[in-house]
C-alpha cells in the first residue's frame, strides 16, 4: 500500500467541496467538524513560561463559563453541540452550584504542586518514640485516616451531577480526591511505619461524616465538608509543628496542610460566590452549619483524637495536665476563631448564630473579626 | 557565635531570592508558586520596615522594599514587631533552618495580637496562599541561613 505523504499547506481557508459524502461502510458523511462547526475558529492561546494553563486557554468565548448551560451533556463547552445530545441528569445546573472565582486557578496549583507520601517522606528517618508518644500519634493518625476519605466521597457523589459546562470545578474536585487518597495514605503509613499499629474508632467521628455525606443540597454538602469539616483538618495540619515528634512528622503534616488549604479555598470562594449571586442560599447555607456545628463540637471533643492530640501537645502523658491539655484548649480555640473567620471570608459572617459555645471557648467576636 | 543579620537590610532579602533561584532542587520538588506577600517589620519608635516578595513560577522574581501602609495591596503580609522577626531569624541562622515555633507557620499560628508576627490581609483568596503556598515561603525564608554563612 502506498501511503502519500500529506502536502503541507498554509492554514488559508480551504473549500472542501469534493469530499466523499459516505465513508467506505457507507455511512453518511457531512464533514461538518472540517467546513461548518460553529466554533472560535483561529484561537490561539499565548503560552506561558511554565507551559500552557487552564487559564491561559481560558480565551475569547471558550473561557466564558455561562451562568446556565443551555445543555446537559458531556459536550466540551465552546464545542458546536448537537441540540439531540442525551440529558446526563444533572442536577447542579447553575453556575452559583458549584462555581468559585478561583477554581481554575486552584486546579493548575494541585496539579503543580503534588507529592508522594511514598517517596517524599522520609520514612527511613523515623525515630525510636517513647511509647506513650508512639500511642499518640497512631491515634491521631488512625482517627486521620478515618475522616480524610470523606473528602474524596462528597466530591465523587455529587460531580456526577455537575453540569460539564462547569468543567474546572470538576476538574479541581478530581485533584481533591486525589489529594484525600494521599492524606487517607500518609496517615495510614505513619500509623504502620514505626511499630505502632491503628488504634480507636468510634461513633463520634463517624457521626460527623454521615452529617456531610447526607447533606440535602451540594451547598450545604460544600458548607459542611469544605468550610467546617477540612476548614477544622487544616487547622490541625496547621498544628502539625507542634504536636510532630520527629522531623518526619512534621514533613507529612505541612505538605498536607498546603492540600487541605486548597480545599478550604475552593470553598470559601464556592460560598463566597453563591452567596453574592443568590443571597437565598445563604440561609440553607446557615440550617446546614446549626447542625453542623454541634456534630464539629462533638467530634472536637472526642476522647482518643482529642487526648492524644493534647498528649502530642505536652510532649507525653505526665505533662498532659500541665501543658498538653492547656495546650490544647488554646488550639481550640484557634480553630474555632479561625472557623468563624473563614465563615466571614466567605460571606456568611456566623458570629451571631453560631451554635459553638463561645463563652466556654473563650472567643471574643472582636478577635473573630480581626482575623 | 555570628553576630545577628540586619533583618532590615534589603539585599537580605534579594540574596535569599537569589539563593532560592541558584538551588530550584531545595524547592521545585514543592512545585510551583503564585504569590505576592509583604514582609512589616515594625519598630516601636515608628519608620517601620517593609519588604515585598513576588513568587512566579519556580522562582522567587522580585524584592522590593514598600511603605509598611502598602503591604494590605500584597495577597497577604505577615506583621510583627522587629525582635520578633529578628528573633526568627536568628533560629534560622542558628539552626539551618527555622526549628521548633520559629517557623512562619507556627509564629502565625500562635500569634494572638500585634505582639506577634500575624497573618493578615484583605483579600479572602489572598490569606489562603500563606497556607496553599506555606513549605514555599519556609524554604525561601531558611535560605537566610545559607546567605548570612556565605556574607
Ligand atoms: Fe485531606
Ligand atoms: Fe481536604
Amino acid at each position: 500500500m502506498t501511503v502519500t505523504e500529506p502536502v503541507p499547506t498554509s492554514r488559508e481557508h480551504r473549500s472542501y467541496d469534493s469530499l466523499p459524502s459516505a465513508s467506505p461502510l457507507g455511512a453518511p458523511l457531512d464533514w461538518k467538524w472540517l467546513k461548518g462547526a460553529k466554533s472560535e475558529w483561529g484561537v490561539r492561546p499565548k503560552i506561558g513560561p511554565r507551559g500552557l494553563t487552564m487559564l491561559d486557554i481560558a480565551t475569547g468565548s471558550y473561557g466564558e463559563v455561562p451562568e446556565h448551560p443551555p445543555h446537559r451533556s458531556m459536550a466540551p463547552r465552546g464545542a458546536d453541540v448537537d441540540p439531540d445530545t442525551p440529558d446526563m441528569g444533572y442536577i447542579l445546573n447553575n453556575k452559583t452550584d458549584v462555581w468559585a472565582e478561583n477554581v481554575t486557578e486552584l486546579y493548575e496549583e494541585a496539579v503543580a504542586r503534588q507529592w508522594s507520601a511514598t517517596r517524599d517522606i522520609p520514612w527511613a528517618e523515623l525515630p525510636e518514640l517513647p511509647d506513650d508518644i508512639e500511642h499518640a500519634m497512631c491515634q491521631v493518625c488512625t482517627t486521620l485516616t478515618e475522616v480524610e476519605m470523606i473528602a474524596a466521597d462528597l466530591p465523587a457523589k455529587w460531580m456526577w451531577r455537575m453540569n460539564h459546562d462547569f468543567l474546572e470545578a470538576k476538574m479541581f474536585l478530581c485533584t481533591q480526591i486525589m489529594d484525600e487518597a494521599r492524606h487517607a495514605e500518609v496517615f495510614r503509613k505513619r500509623a504502620l511505619a514505626n511499630g505502632g499499629g491503628l488504634l480507636m474508632s468510634r461513633g463520634s467521628s463517624e457521626g460527623l461524616l454521615r452529617t456531610i455525606l447526607e447533606a440535602k443540597t451540594y451547598h450545604q454538602a460544600t458548607a459542611l465538608m469544605h468550610l467546617l469539616g477540612e476548614g477544622f483538618i487544616l487547622d490541625i495540619f496547621r498544628m502539625g509543628e507542634l504536636i510532630a515528634p520527629s522531623p518526619v512528622e512534621k514533613r507529612m503534616f505541612r505538605m498536607a496542610m498546603q492540600d487541605e488549604a486548597r480545599h478550604v479555598a475552593y470553598g470559601t470562594m464556592h460560598i463566597r460566590y453563591a452567596i453574592e449571586h443568590d443571597p437565598d442560599i445563604a440561609e440553607e447555607i446557615h440550617e446546614a452549619l446549626d447542625h453542623g456545628e454541634v456534630v464539629l463540637t462533638q467530634f472536637g471533643t472526642n476522647q482518643d483524637f482529642g487526648s492524644a492530640l493534647a498528649v502530642l501537645l505536652g510532649g507525653g502523658v505526665d505533662f498532659i495536665e500541665d501543658r498538653g491539655f492547656p495546650l490544647q484548649a488554646e488550639m481550640q480555640r484557634k480553630q474555632f476563631t479561625s472557623y468563624l473567620a473563614r465563615c466571614e471570608r466567605a460571606g456568611i459572617s456566623r458570629l451571631h448564630r453560631t451554635k459553638l459555645p463561645l463563652d466556654v471557648l473563650g472567643i471574643d467576636p472582636a478577635t473573630v473579626l480581626a482575623n | 557565635m555570628t553576630s545577628k543579620i540586619d533583618i532590615t537590610d534589603l539585599s537580605l532579602y534579594r540574596a535569599m531570592a537569589e539563593e532560592l533561584n541558584a538551588h530550584p532542587e531545595t524547592f521545585t520538588v514543592l512545585g510551583e508558586a503564585d504569590m505576592v506577600l509583604a514582609l512589616v517589620m515594625r519598630r516601636d519608635e515608628g519608620s517601620d520596615f517593609a519588604v515585598r516578595i513576588r513568587f512566579e513560577g519556580l522562582r522567587c522574581e522580585a524584592v522590593d522594599e514598600v511603605d509598611a501602609s502598602e503591604a494590605p495591596l500584597a495577597d497577604y503580609f505577615l506583621d510583627g514587631p522587629l525582635a520578633k522577626w529578628q528573633a526568627m531569624f536568628d533560629d534560622i541562622v542558628a539552626n539551618g533552618a527555622a526549628s521548633g515555633r520559629q517557623t512562619i507557620n507556627s509564629l502565625a499560628l500562635l500569634a494572638t495580637n500585634a505582639g506577634d508576627v500575624r497573618l493578615r490581609g484583605d483579600d479572602p483568596m489572598g490569606v489562603d496562599k500563606f497556607s496553599r503556598f506555606n513549605q514555599t515561603l519556609q524554604e525561601y525564608l531558611d535560605g537566610a541561613a545559607r546567605v548570612a554563612v556565605t556574607a
